[in-house]
Parts: C-alpha cells; structure tokens; sequence
C-alpha cells in the first residue's frame, strides 16, 4: 500500500491538493495515514485564527499625516531627455574620464601593485555575530533578496540595500560555521551569495547596476542554490526532530 | 482600481496631502489585521502598518498602476512587517511588554486578562496560548508570514507568493514546512498530536 508523506497530507488539509479524492479514499483505510491526517488538522485548528485588534483610524491617521510631504509626480523619461539635452556632451566627457580611468586601473593591476580593496575595508565592521545561530531565517532572507535583484528593472530601494548589508554583516559567520561543520558545499554557496552581497553594497546604484549583477553573478543559479540548501537545512531539522 | 481611489492618488501627486486620508480609510485596517498576523502584537502591527503606508505615499509617484493599490499596499506591508520581525530578533535591546498588575504605557507593561475562567482553567488558556506563540517564534518570518495568511487570512497560494516576491511553489513550501514544524512543536502537548 502506497503511503501518502507528511507534505502531501498538509496540502490536502489546507485544500492545495491535486489528489483530494485519492488521498481522501486512503485515509478511510489506512489508519497510519488517518492518524498523521488527524494530526495535522488538530494542529491547523490550534492555530485557528484569533482575533484581531482594531486600530484607532484617527489617531493613526494624525500620526501618520505629520510625516507626509508634498508630493508631485514624476516626470517621464523622455521629458527629462529633452530638457536635459544639454547633458549629453557632459556625458560623453564623463564616459571617456572614465575610460582613461580603466586604463589607467589595468595599468596598476598588471603593474602588480596592491589594490585598496574597497569592498573589503569600505566601511562598518566586517561582521557580527547573528543573534539567531540557526540558518534559516539567513536563507530565507537571503531568497527573497535574490528574488527581487532578479525581477528588478531599475535600481533596488533604500530598504533592500539595507537588507543586503545587513546579510553581508552575518554572512561571514554562516559561511565559517558551514565551513567549520564539514559543510563545504554549502560554504560555497554563501561566499557566491556574500559577493553579491558585497557588491550591491559597495557599488553605487545605477539604472542597469541590477542588471549587470544579475548578469555577471548568475543571481538566478545562486538562487536556486540557496533554495536546495534551505531545502537540505529543513531535511536536517526535520531529522534532528 | 476605483474612481474615488484613481482620484485620490491624482490629488495626493498634486500635492494635497489630506487626499491620501481616503486610502487611508479605505485600507488600513485590513493592512494592519495582515501585519499583526506577521508580528504577532498590536503595537508592531501599527508601527508596520503606519511605515507601509508612509513607504506607499513617498513611492506613489512610481506607482504604474498596473495593479490595485489594494495589492500594492498589502506586498509593501508584508515586507515591512518582516523586515520588523526580523530587526527585533536582531535587536538586542528590544524588551517585549512584562506583565504587571497595573499596565503602564511608560514601563511598557501589560496585565493579562483575567476573564470569567476559574483559576485552572486560566492557567491552562496561558500555558496553551504561550506554547502557541512558542511554537510561532520557531517559525521563520516568511513561513509565519505565508502560513498565517494563508490559513487565517485565507488568502490564495499566488497572492501571497506575488505579495512576497517568491513563485507560488516556494510560497507552498513555506506553508507546508510551517505546519510541519508547528504540528511538531505541539507533539509533547494535549496528547492528541502525534
């Protein structure tokens, strides 16, 4: 007799399920199934809804109003393009600075002199210690924020650069533990994971710099990886437990 | 997205201020129900509700409308409400409400209610209520996330993987690994989970 898993019994409690009518036929007869079925609604019904505290709109909305500033919007690109047609010899000025500049870097790096590595010494301490030891609050924030430098079109928000300094702050740390269990598969994936972190924190934000990363770090393959390690992390609570 | 909405906006980018009252009204509540679902307090789920709808207005002006505010709103509110969760796990200073038999707002203290219950009975509705909230914390800020709009909210699987920016089967995932690890943190207890 084919067993239904513990996954398969979750989704056909919550609905989710494509085999309702199979699931629900086995579980008249197996008792084991039943049981873990049981299980699983028991817990869906502890955790039931409570419930929720009304807010006071007005004092919100008092509160909220002293932060608001006068807003007006904003002006569509090729307005910009026209008004600022004048920029366009800045432009090409400041391309060919920067040009010379490149130049001028290959120069000192094949020269063999010692770089000043920014990405390294920029700013702040290099790591701290996370307050939680477990990696899968680190790995799930570390999925949303691949997910959204990989659906970005411009340049990431204030909060997202912030998010990805602080995961470059504790990424350190998983890294050395990973290393420091035996884990050297998984220590990899978080160095991939903490140069994109270094760079969308030291880089300044331009209009393709998303774009570039995605293209020069393989953001969507570290991604995937990420996600087998939170799902090999699960795997190995789920086996402690 | 509605007229007096469509109107609402146009009036805000003009910058009248007071215009933004009217989504306000329309939609804090149901903003600030989803964040207390994420934070699991009163107080965080208004301090995430208010940035969210501080973050919606100075970001309005990009709003494509290609969506309803509605969705926009509650995806800016979700990822505020984690961002919360997980700068106080992060923060070390961060003391949550003692309870004291006179609250105060300064001390931040609370009273428990005591309700009509006898003394067992209350004792039994705290510890049940702690173990519940224990075995929330377990939970990650995502998987608590997607698991309680999803059983509590009963919001369908591809709103709240839109809202979180993941697909709708990493938003499955996270539903299914929070009941799992929840059903586990209740085995010791009640005797009915195995």
């Amino acid at each position: 007799m084919k067993h239904f898993s513990e996954e398969e019994l979750i989704a056909y409690q919550l609905h989710e399920s494509s085999d309702e009518g199979p699931i629900s036929r086995h579980l008249e007869s197996c008792s084991e199934c039943a049981d873990l079925s049981e299980s699983i609604a028991e817990t869906l019904r502890v955790f039931s809804a409570d419930p929720v505290p009304q807010p006071d709109l007005e004092h919100n909305w008092q509160r909220l109003r002293g932060n608001l500033g006068a807003l007006t919007p904003e002006r569509s690109r090729g307005f910009n393009l026209l008004r600022w047609g004048w920029a366009w010899p800045a432009t090409g000025l400041a391309a060919a600075a920067l040009m010379l500049l490149t130049v001028f870097g290959l120069y000192l790096h094949r020269s063999g002199q010692t770089r000043h590595n920014v990405a390294v010494n920029g700013h702040g301490p290099l790591t701290i210690e996370p307050a939680d030891p477990a990696i899968a609050n680190h790995l799930d924030a570390a999925e949303r924020l691949l997910t959204e430098v990989n659906n970005s079109s411009g340049t990431l928000d204030d909060t997202t650069r912030a998010q990805a300094h602080n995961l470059l702050l504790q990424n350190a740390v998983y890294v050395r533990n990973a290393r420091d269990s035996g884990d050297l598969a998984g220590a990899a994936v978080l160095e991939n994971f903490g140069r994109v972190l270094t760079t969308l924190d030291n880089e300044p934000p331009t209009p393709h710099s998303t774009l570039r990363l995605r293209l020069e770090m393989n953001t969507s393959g570290l991604l995937l990886d990420i996600r087998i390690l939170r799902q090999n992390d699960d795997h190995s609570q789920g086996v402690s437990q | 997205m509605d007229k007096a909405e469509t109107e609402a906006i146009r009036d805000v980018l003009a910058g009248d201020r007071d215009a933004y009252r009217v989504l306000m009204d329309r939609h804090f509540c149901s903003v600030t129900r989803v964040a207390f679902r994420i934070t699991g307090n009163e107080a965080d789920a208004e301090e995430a509700a208010q940035e969210a709808f501080l973050r919606a207005y100075n970001k309005l002006p990009s709003f494509r409308r290609d969506s309803t505010f509605s969705t926009w709103i509650m995806r800016i509110t979700m990822n505020t409400a984690i961002n919360l969760v997980e700068r106080r796990k992060r923060d070390l200073s961060y003391h949550a409400p003692r309870i004291a038999d006179e609250p105060s707002t300064a001390d931040h203290t609370v009273r428990i209610a005591d309700g009509k219950a006898g003394p067992e009975d209350s004792l039994l509705n705290r510890e049940a209520v702690s173990l519940r909230q224990a075995a929330m914390a377990e939970l990650t800020p995502m998987e608590r996330t997607a698991f309680t709009l999803r059983h509590m909210e009963d919001v369908p699987m591809a709103e709240i993987a839109a809202a979180l920016n993941i697909t709708s089967n990493s938003a499955k995932q996270a539903v299914f690994r929070a009941v799992s690890k929840l059903r586990r943190s209740l085995t010791p207890i009640a005797g009915g989970l195995r």
